[in-house]
């Protein structure tokens, strides 16, 4: 009951923001009439737009069993947002507005911009020369061959 | 960068080198050392993104020994990678039991 309260507080605040006038036909989730008509008029993809829809690319993997259902799209008429297509400009921070960074990102940007600083390299890895040394054997676990699947070496 | 995660580093990188090799061999396409560096380096870092948040989903449940359902909930985000985390996670606790009855 509490949630339900300030939940309608939380409504009745936002519709504020809009108008008196709007306010009694808002009760509802969807979009009031007049709303509807905003949103038809400004935003709405239509044909006559020659633009295509956005759509993202759906979660795939390679190594498991997709579950997913693959919604079909006609490829003509959507647009697929790519994460990848300025993979140039990624490794360094955009700017923010609100939202920080997360750490996440910021391991993104890290791994962005270590492949950029390898993109030339020939053969020799710089990353691989400069970590062999601190290799343990006792860490890994050692594979002689697929048949004797992890044996641990201990000192 | 200190030793210890240098060495751990160069503990991951080994590894991540071994599965490559493993995917090499089974789609017959090859990896740059750089391309498996890349990936150890992600890896690595993605071990700093798993236990932050493993250690909060513990304690949002009050507990400060993670557990199976706080690795569950990392692959929240695909019904896949759930499904099979969670029949990684079937088999490892009735193998758990079986050894358990033995004992």
């Amino acid at each position: 009951e509490r949630r339900s309260g300030s939940l309608q507080r939380k409504s009745a605040l936002f519709s504020c923001v809009s108008g008196q006038k709007q306010m009694y036909c808002h009760e509802n989730w969807s979009l009031s009439r007049e709303e509807f008509e905003i949103w038809d008029r400004l935003y709405r993809i239509k044909e006559s737009d020659g633009i295509k829809e956005p759509v993202l690319p759906q979660s795939r993997f390679e190594t498991l069993e997709n579950l997913e259902e693959v919604t079909k799209h006609e490829e003509e008429a959507t647009h697929e947002l790519s994460l990848s297509e300025w993979r140039i400009w990624q490794n360094r921070p955009f700017p923010t507005a609100m939202v920080d960074h997360s750490d996440r990102c910021y391991h993104f940007i890290s791994v962005m911009e270590m492949i950029e600083l390898m993109r030339d390299e020939q053969g020799d890895c710089s990353y691989e020369l400069e970590i062999q040394p601190h290799l343990r054997i006792e860490d890994v676990n050692v594979q002689r061959n697929k048949s004797h699947h992890s044996v641990t070496t201990s000192t | 960068v200190p030793w210890v995660l240098q060495r751990l580093k160069a503990a991951v990188h080994y590894t991540v080198g071994c599965l490559c090799q493993e995917v090499a061999e089974d789609q017959d396409v090859q990896f740059s050392k750089q391309t498996i560096a890349a990936i150890s380096e992600i890896t690595f870092r993605q071990c700093e993104n798993f236990a932050k948040d493993l250690e909060m989903f513990a304690r949002h449940a009050k507990r400060t020994t993670v557990t199976t359902e706080d690795v569950k909930l990392l692959a929240r985000r695909s019904s896949s990678l759930l499904k099979y985390i969670a029949q990684k996670s079937e088999e490892i606790t009735s193998s758990n039991m079986e050894q358990k009855e033995k004992k």
